[in-house]
Parts: C-alpha cells; sequence; structure tokens
C-alpha cells in the first residue's frame, strides 16, 4: 500500500517530490477538511504545555534564583543571572563538564557511525543467515541501558572478573587495567557507541537499499572499480542517512545517564560527568536547585539549537524537493 | 578460474560477516551465559564456557520482588503507551490531513523539541512540583511522565506513515462525508497498522528502558525494572550471575519487541525520509 503514488522509488536524492504530487492533488479534499474547525491536537499540545513547558519556564525561574535545599533557612532568594555567571566563570567543574560532554557525545556518535557504517555494509551482501544477523545486530539498541551498563561493567570491564581483562592479562600477557579507573571516558564511549552503533546500521541499510541498482550497473558498464563506486556514488547517495543518524545519535546519546550512573557516576572525580548528569548531581546530589536550573536552562539551549538545525535540514529539503 | 575466485571471496565475505557481530553482540550472549550459572562459576578468573546450566538464579530473582518491579513496568510502559497513541494519532492526523504546511511544521519543531530537550531541566522542577504535591513514588505519575516522553515520538512517526497513505481512498471517504473521528477509525488505522504498530513497540520500549526518571522519582513503590538492577548491586553486595539472570529476564520484553518492529523503525525514526 506504500507504493500508492510511487513513493517506492524514492530515491534518497529527490526525497520528497512524490509527496508534493499528492499535496496538489489532494488540493480540494485537504481545503474541505481544512475548513472544519481543527482541535484534533489540542490535546496533546495542552498535555505538552503543562508537562514540559510549564516545568521548563519554572526551571528558568528558578535558575534565577539562590536555592539550596540543605540550608532552608536561606529561602529563596532572587539573585539575577549570578547562577548562571558562577557557573561559567566561578565553577571549577563547569567547563571540563562541558568538554567531556563534547567528547562523550562526539567520540561516541563518531565510533557509532563507523562501526555502523561497516555492519551496514557486510550485512547489505545477499548472504545465508543474513536477516537473522540483521536481526542479532540490532540487539545492543534494544537492551535495557542499566541492564547492560552495568554488565559491562562487571562482566567485561572488571579488573577481577571481566573477560577482557582475562583476555589482556592471561592470554596475551599484559598487566590488569582497571578499564574505569584509567580510561573512564573511553569506558564510558566504548558502552555508549555499542549501543548506538545498531541504530545507525539500521538507517544506513535503508540507504542502501534506496540507491536504485540501475546505478550501480551505469557505472559498471563505465568501467569504475568497486572502490570508486563505493566512494563516488554510494557514500554520496547516504548523505541524507548520515544526517539523520548523526542529528539524531548527537542529541539522543546527549541524554545519556543510566550508562554513567552505574559505571562510574560521573567519576572518577568528574571525569565521565556530562552536562545533563552534572545538572542531575547538582540537584538530587549536592542539593543546589537554583544552580541545578541554570544548567538545565544552558543545556536546553544546547539542544534546542540542535534540533532546530536537524528538523530544518529535514523538513527544507521536503520543501526544496 | 575467475568465478572460483568470487565464491572463495564472497565466502570470506560471510564468514567475516558472522564474526564480527559474534563478537558485536558477544557481551548480551556473555550476559545471558552467565544467567544460567551458579554463583561460583561466574567469577572465576579464567571465563567458564562449558558449565552444567541451571535455572537457579532465575528462581533467586523471581522470589525477590520481581514481581512487584515488573507490574510497575509493565503499567508504565503499556498505559503511557496507549495514552501517547491516544494523544499522537490525531494530532498527526491533523498535522498531515488538515493544516496548513507551517503550522504542521510549527506543531512538529514544538513536538520534538520537547523530546530532544534534555530532560534534566525539566526532571528539577518537576521533582519539586511533584514532592510539593505529595505524588513522589507515584506509578501513575511516572506513567505520564512516559506519556510525555513518548508523544513526540508517536505524533513525529505516525506523521510518517500517514504521508504515504493512498489518499484516493481517503478522499472518497471524505467526499462521502464521513466524520474525522470514522476516518481515523475505519481508514487511516487499518492502512497504517503496521507502522503504528512498531510506534507502539518503540514507545514500550523507551519507557521500559528509562531509568533516569525512575531513579529520581520513585523509591519504593513505584520503581521499575530497571532500578532493580541498581538495588541487586548497592544493597547486596555481587553476585554476578543473579545480576545476569535479572538483566537476561529484563531486557527480553524490549529485544523481541524491537526485533519485531524492525523493518518499520527506520522509516518511521527518520520521520519518512527513509524508506
Amino acid at each position: 500500500m506504500k507504493q500508492a503514488h510511487g513513493l517506492a522509488e524514492n530515491s534518497i536524492g529527490q526525497p520528497r517530490q512524490a509527496v508534493r504530487d499528492a499535496d496538489e492533488r489532494l488540493a480540494p479534499a485537504k481545503t474541505r477538511q481544512r475548513r472544519r474547525v481543527i482541535w484534533l491536537h489540542l490535546p496533546a499540545l495542552g498535555f505538552m504545555i503543562i508537562m514540559t513547558q510549564i516545568p521548563f519556564l519554572l526551571c528558568v525561574w528558578f535558575s534565577l534564583h539562590a536555592w539550596n535545599l540543605l540550608t532552608p533557612a536561606e529561602g529563596f532568594q532572587f539573585v539575577a543571572l549570578s547562577n548562571y555567571t558562577h557557573e561559567f566563570f566561578g565553577d571549577p567543574n563547569f567547563w571540563p563538564v562541558i568538554v567531556q560532554t563534547i567528547e562523550i557525545v562526539f567520540g561516541a556518535t563518531a565510533a557509532a557511525v563507523i562501526g555502523g557504517t561497516v555492519l551496514a555494509l557486510l550485512l547489505d551482501r545477499n548472504f545465508w543467515g543474513r536477516n537473522v544477523l540483521r536481526g542479532l545486530a540490532t540487539v545492543p539498541f534494544l537492551v535495557t541501558p542499566a541492564a547492560v551498563a552495568i554488565n559491562w561493567k562487571n562482566l567485561f570491564l572488571s579488573p577481577h572478573f571481566g573477560i577482557i581483562d582475562w583476555l589482556v592479562h592471561s592470554v596475551l600477557g599484559f598487566p590488569i587495567i582497571p578499564w574505569f579507573s584509567s580510561y573512564p571516558l573511553e569506558s564510558v564511549v566504548l558502552i555508549i557507541a555499542w549501543e548506538w552503533t545498531p541504530f545507525v546500521m539500521l538507517v544506513i541499510l535503508a540507504g542502501l537499499q534506496s540507491i536504485p541498482n540501475e546505478i550501480y550497473e551505469a557505472a559498471k558498464v563505465d568501467g569504475a572499480n568497486s572502490l570508486t563506486t563505493f566512494w563516488k556514488i554510494t557514500l554520496p547517495m547516504l548523505r541524507k542517512a548520515y544526517e539523520i543518524a548523526l542529528l539524531f545519535g548527537t542529541i539522543f546519546i546527549f541524554q545519556t545517564f543510566g550508562e554513567i550512573f552505574l559505571t562510574t557516576s560521573g567519576g572518577p572525580g568528574t571525569a565521565t560527568m556530562t552536562l545533563p548528569y552534572y545538572t542531575y548531581q547538582t540537584a538530587f546530589i549536592s542539593d543546589q536547585i537554583g544552580l541545578a536550573a541554570a544548567l538545565g536552562v544552558i543545556g536546553v539551549i544546547i539542544a534546542i539549537f540542535a534540533a532546530r538545525g536537524m528538523l530544518r535540514l529535514i523538513t527544507e529539503r521536503e520543501a526544496v524537493a | 578460474m575467475n568465478n572460483t575466485k568470487k565464491v572463495w571471496s564472497n565466502l570470506g565475505w560471510t564468514v567475516f560477516t558472522y564474526l564480527i557481530i559474534g563478537i558485536f553482540i558477544f557481551p548480551v550472549a556473555w550476559m545471558v551465559l552467565t544467567g544460567f550459572k551458579q554463583e561460583v562459576e561466574a567469577s572465576t578468573t579464567t571465563p567458564l564456557i562449558f558449565f552444567r546450566p541451571t535455572l537457579d538464579q532465575f528462581q533467586l530473582v523471581a522470589q525477590s520482588n520481581f514481581g512487584a518491579y515488573l507490574f510497575n513496568s509493565l503499567f508504565a510502559s503499556l498505559v503511557s503507551t496507549a495514552l501517547a497513541l491516544l494523544l499522537g494519532i490525531p494530532t498527526a492526523y491533523s498535522m498531515v490531513f488538515q493544516m496548513r504546511t507551517r503550522s504542521a511544521n510549527e506543531m512538529l519543531f514544538f513536538a520534538l523539541s520537547t523530546r530532544f530537550m534534555p530532560f534534566a531541566a525539566i526532571l528539577v522542577p518537576l521533582f519539586i512540583i511533584i514532592s510539593r504535591l505529595n505524588l513522589l513514588d507515584n506509578l501513575l505519575v511516572l506513567t505520564l511522565i512516559y506519556t510525555a516522553m513518548n508523544l513526540p515520538l508517536v505524533i513525529w512517526m505516525a506523521r510518517s506513515f500517514f504521508m504515504d497513505l493512498p489518499l484516493e481512498v481517503l478522499e472518497q471517504a471524505w467526499l462521502d462525508g464521513s466524520s474525522t473521528f470514522t476516518s481515523i477509525v475505519r481508514i487511516i488505522l487499518p492502512m497504517s497498522a503496521p507502522g503504528l504498530i512498531a510506534t507502539a513497540l518503540l514507545a514500550v520500549i523507551f519507557a521500559w528502558n528509562d531509568f533516569f526518571f525512575a531513579v529520581a522519582l520513585t523509591y519504593t513503590e513505584a520503581p521499575t525494572l530497571p532500578i532493580l538492577v541498581s538495588t541487586f548491586t548497592s544493597n547486596e553486595g555481587l553476585f554476578l550471575a543473579k545480576l545476569s539472570a535479572l538483566a537476561t529476564a529484563i531486557i527480553i520484553v524490549p529485544v523481541a519487541l524491537g526485533i519485531y518492529a524492525q523493518r518499520h523503525l527506520v522509516h518511521g525514526l527518520s520521520g519518512g525520509a527513509l524508506k
């Protein structure tokens, strides 16, 4: 049923032509639909405002106040922007946390993109058992992060019972490495990248499948070898797939929490703290609600810019095509 | 001559693929395997591959509070998904078939920006509100939060599936004067059922897998399964086999649902940009 308006042939290069055609054909009926009072989206809109916008406005309001739950006597004092100036200039943890956030988000995204591409190329070939392997390869994306992160810590990267250390130490003869204290950032990045690799793989696979076979045949006729074909045809045609993988990946990886909480708790020291984690820590461990609110607002501003940029990329191309 | 070479190279790549996927999912496989071991066998310095599988650890898990946590997880993820579908499907319908492109895009931006903003920023005020209302550790509150978390996802994915519907059928229905409610229930839902089911399953997975809200907003009454994992390590020392059995029991649901829904996930998650 999806083939209805030739959408199936819709390749990545000209994504939305079919939809626009449909829009034009639909015009009279759609206008009639429009004349009705439109309220269907209002319950959802109201719900989202209550659950996210009002709390966010409160967050902004809190961020302008000094409020420490441990010292209730000091109360709820208006301090204008001093929570923000404290974070920017007075908090020794803030900038390292920002740098680590960037390292974790981009490190994990980059690793997932490379790993996902390799898996997608391998699983795009036709071979016996392909569908089973594809299903298996998505598993790290589906598993409950908290359940698996704790096992990464105890079964794999643990210096006592970890199978990786067994390999490194007992088999290869290198000294035991306490991964989470010697390489905390790398260990966390490894777990997150492992979880997100299947997502990238699925997106790239979909991209690969949407490249029409005729293009490859034409390239073959023109005598292009497989490497040239990959660089000159496959990769450019995957552009949209990569955009989606990158932008979704970064935005969701930015939210990572359980994996850090259950492996390093942000440590050692603050070595694996990301901005959202540091916000949580400031609110729920240090009870500094005012400062945590300011950190939250900073995080929202960063995320909104990223999200709008991404959506503009996707929807604008729909409109232009 | 050339042909044999090709057959061998093909076989080589296939073997390589099996090997890579084997390594890739080894962490999960090893965890599942460890869940069937005795505690002594799980914490050996040399990993034990051959052992007599036992269900002891799963029985221990079942004897802990597992049932209560399972109920909370099921309730929160199923009810929040149902609510998100109830709110999200009419919204997506309105965006695709009623609104002007520009307002539909604005609605989409808004919905998605609520999903993309760091949860930490809304958690702090939510925590304050919820504790003032004495609603901490309340399963319904957690469910509503998961609804808010999944609603943008439902809108985003349902929109992409609705955009692919053949319009002739819908137009005919509208010409025949069928109401919005009838067109949604009689036409839209059946025709986009596979995509919507995938959407629902993904929403269940997201709620099921959440750790962030559950750890901050629940204590003893409403905690979900991922929280049970963290109590297993902090309160009771380290029992690797039991922990692995618990983790295995928890991941069955999302893995099964996700593999089932796989075909539609990419299309929906990419907002229809990728088939």
